[in-house]
C-alpha cells in the first residue's frame, strides 16, 4: 500500500525549475553586435600584425621619454595649458550667455508648446554640429586662432547647455510659480522669482561641468593648430621631441585632473548649498514671528 | 479678529524678514568669476584676446578665397557647381567627380564607422570586468579599486586625439592607432559611468548567491551583471556616439578615417573638398545620434 504524498513532498515535486524562456531580444542583440564586430574587424584595413610590435615599441618610447625627461620646457607647456583652459573658459562663457535666454523658452512649464518645439529644434541643431565642423567654418573669418576655437566651442555648447538646463527648469516645484501668478506677477517675474531661485544651483553646476568637458575639447582643437596644449603635444610628436612629448602629456593629465577635482567640489557645494544650523536659521527670523 | 489698532501695535508680524547678507562663498565666487574671465579674455600674454566687439570687423576682413570654397556664398555660379559636386559625391555614379570625391570620402567614411564600431565593442568588453573590480561589491580589497580609479582618471584626462598621436608613434599610421585610441577612450567613459551604477545595485541577490555557495566570480556573474546590464549597454551606446564624433578627427594625426580625406583637402587648400567632407560627416553623425537615442530609450 502506497503512502499518500505529504504537502511538503508535493511542493518539492512541483517546484521543478521552470524551463528558461527563449530570450529573443538578447539573442538578436548578441548576434547583431558580434556580426557587426566581425564584419568591421575583417574589412577594416588595420594591419593587425603591427599590434605584436606594439609592446616593444611602447617600451622604446617610454625609455626615450624617461631618458629625455627634463623640466626645461615646463614653463612653455604650462603657458600652453593655460591657453587651453582660457579657451575652454571663454567658450563656456559664450555658451552660457547665448543659451541662458533660450532655457526659459524651451521649458514646457513656462511657455506654450508652439514656442518650445521650434526652440528645442534649434538647440538640437547646435547639439548635432560637432565643434570641429564649426571651428573649420570659422577659420576663414578668424584664422587658426584660440579665438576661433573659443567661438566654435561656445556656439556648439549652446545646444547641450540649453537643452539640459531646460530639463532642470521643467523639474522644478510648481508651488512658487503659482504663488507668483496668484500675486499678479508677469512672465518675467515668474522666471525671476519662481524659477531662478529653484533651478539656478543645478544650472550653474551644469555650466561648470560643461567647462570640464570644454577643457578636453580645447586640447583636441589644439591638435588642428588652434593653439594651446594640443598644438604643443602635436608639434612635439611631429618632430619626435621626446622631452616635450613626455612633459606635455604629464601636464595635460595633472592639470585636467586638478580642474576636475576643484570643479566637482564646487559643483557639490553649489547643489548642497550653505550648511545652515538650526540656531542660525532661528536668529534670522524677526522676533514677531518666532513665538506663536 | 484683528482691529486696525492692534495691527499697528505689532508691526513686526507681517514685516518682510531681513534678507540674509551674501555668504563669503558667493562674494568670493563672483569676484573670482569676473577676474578669471577678464584675465582669460584680455589681449595679453596670458589671455587669448577675445573681444566681442571685434567680431563684425573680423567678418569683414575674412579670407575671400576660403569663404568661397567653404560656403560658396559669394557667387551663384559657384553655388550651382557646389550642389552638382555634392550630388555627384552621393547620387550620380557616372560622374567623373565621383572618383575624386567618393573614393576618398566614401572610403574614409566607412573606415570611420569601422573604427568607432571596433573600438566601442572592444572597449566595452574590457570595461565590464574593470567596472566590477572598481566597486566595493566586486573588490572588497581597496587596493584594486584605488589603482583602477587612478589609472582611469589619468586615461580620461588625455583627449582621444592625443592618445591617437601616441599610438601613431607606437604602431605607425593607419586605422589601428585610431582603434586603439578610441578603445582607451571607451574604457574611460564606460568604466567611469558604469562603476557608479555598480555601487548602487541591490545587494540582496549578491548575498543570496554567496549564501548558496557561489564563488566570487560566479556571484558577480549571476547577481551583479544582470542588474547593471541595461545601464552598461546604454553607456556603451553613448560611448559609440562619442567615438563616432571622435573618429572623424583622428585622421588629422594619421590615425585613419574620414579625417584623412579632410586632411588631404585641407592641406591642398581645396576648400570645396573640405566642405563636402564636413557635410557628409554632419549627416552621418546626426543620423547615428538619432538611431542611438532610439535604442537607448528602449534599453532603459
Amino acid at each position: 500500500m502506497s503512502r499518500t504524498e505529504t504537502p511538503a513532498e508535493r511542493h518539492v515535486r512541483e517546484s521543478v525549475r521552470p524551463e528558461k524562456p527563449f530570450a529573443r531580444f538578447r539573442w538578436t542583440v548578441t548576434v547583431v553586435v558580434l556580426g557587426v564586430f566581425l564584419w568591421s574587424t575583417l574589412t577594416v584595413d588595420a594591419a593587425w600584425g603591427r599590434l605584436l610590435q606594439a609592446p616593444e615599441r611602447a617600451w622604446t618610447f617610454l625609455v626615450l621619454v624617461i631618458e629625455n625627461a627634463s623640466l626645461a620646457p615646463l614653463l612653455i607647456a604650462l603657458e600652453d595649458m593655460w591657453i587651453s583652459v582660457a579657451i575652454a573658459w571663454i567658450a563656456t562663457i559664450i555658451g552660457v550667455v547665448l543659451s541662458f535666454p533660450l532655457i526659459f523658452l524651451a521649458a514646457y512649464n513656462l511657455v506654450p508648446r508652439w514656442i518650445v518645439q521650434p526652440v528645442r529644434q534649434v538647440l538640437n541643431v547646435f547639439r548635432a554640429i560637432p565643434e570641429i565642423a564649426l571651428a573649420i567654418a570659422f577659420v576663414p573669418f578668424f584664422g587658426l586662432d584660440p579665438v576661433t576655437a573659443a567661438l566654435a566651442m561656445g556656439i556648439s555648447s549652446i545646444g547641450t547647455l540649453g537643452k539640459l538646463s531646460a530639463e532642470i527648469v521643467e523639474d522644478i516645484d510648481r508651488g512658487p510659480l503659482e504663488a507668483v501668478e496668484a500675486s499678479g506677477g508677469g512672465w518675467l517675474s515668474k522666471v525671476r522669482w519662481g524659477v531662478l531661485p529653484q533651478a539656478m544651483p543645478e544650472i550653474a553646476a551644469f555650466w561648470l561641468y560643461r567647462f570640464e568637458i570644454n577643457v578636453r575639447v580645447s586640447a583636441v582643437l589644439g591638435v588642428i593648430g588652434m593653439g594651446g596644449i594640443g598644438t604643443f603635444v602635436q608639434e612635439a610628436m611631429r618632430f619626435n621631441d621626446y622631452e616635450r612629448i613626455g612633459l606635455g602629456l604629464v601636464v595635460v593629465v595633472v592639470v585636467t585632473i586638478l580642474i576636475d577635482t576643484v570643479s566637482s567640489a564646487l559643483r557639490r557645494r553649489l547643489i548642497a548649498g550653505v550648511p545652515v544650523s538650526v540656531d542660525a536659521k532661528r536668529q534670522q527670523i524677526p522676533d514677531g514671528t518666532s513665538s506663536p | 479678529m484683528t482691529t486696525p489698532a492692534s495691527s499697528q501695535q505689532a508691526p513686526a508680524r507681517g514685516a518682510r524678514p531681513r534678507k540674509p547678507p551674501p555668504t563669503p562663498f558667493a562674494i568670493g565666487g563672483m569676484i573670482g568669476l569676473v577676474a578669471f574671465t577678464l584675465v582669460t579674455a584680455w589681449d595679453w600674454t596670458f589671455g587669448i584676446g577675445f573681444n566681442p566687439l571685434e567680431i563684425p570687423g573680423e567678418f569683414r576682413d575674412s579670407n575671400p578665397q576660403m569663404v568661397e570654397g567653404l560656403f560658396n556664398i559669394t557667387d551663384a555660379e559657384w553655388r550651382a557647381e557646389y550642389a552638382a559636386r555634392l550630388s555627384a559625391a552621393f547620387i550620380d555614379p557616372e560622374s567623373p567627380l565621383l572618383i575624386s570625391f567618393d573614393s576618398r570620402i566614401g572610403r574614409g567614411l566607412l573606415e570611420t564607422i569601422h573604427i568607432a564600431v571596433i573600438a566601442t565593442i572592444l572597449g566595452s568588453a574590457i570595461s565590464l570586468p574593470l567596472c566590477i573590480a572598481n566597486s566595493k561589491v566586486g573588490a572588497p580589497n581597496p587596493v584594486a579599486r584605488v589603482v583602477i580609479k587612478l589609472l582611469n582618471n589619468a586615461n580620461r584626462a588625455i583627449p582621444d586625439i592625443i592618445w591617437a598621436s601616441v599610438f601613431v608613434v607606437l604602431v605607425s599610421v593607419g586605422a589601428l592607432p585610431g582603434i586603439l585610441a578610441l578603445t582607451m577612450f571607451t574604457i574611460g567613459v564606460v568604466v567611469k559611468l558604469t562603476s557608479d551604477t555598480v555601487d548602487g545595485i541591490d545587494m540582496g541577490p549578491v548575498e543570496a548567491a554567496h549564501a548558496v555557495g557561489a564563488s566570487h566570480p560566479n556571484a558577480m556573474r549571476v547577481a551583479v551583471v544582470p542588474q547593471v546590464l541595461p545601464a552598461y549597454a546604454a553607456f556603451s551606446l553613448y560611448a559609440f556616439e562619442l567615438n563616432l564624433r571622435g573618429a572623424v578627427i583622428l585622421g588629422f594625426v594619421g590615425a585613419g578615417g574620414i579625417g584623412e580625406a579632410f586632411n588631404y583637402y585641407w592641406s591642398r587648400l581645396e576648400f570645396e573638398g573640405v566642405s563636402v567632407v564636413v557635410f557628409v560627416f554632419l549627416v552621418v553623425v546626426i543620423a547615428i545620434e538619432r538611431i542611438s537615442i532610439g535604442v537607448r530609450r528602449r534599453l532603459i
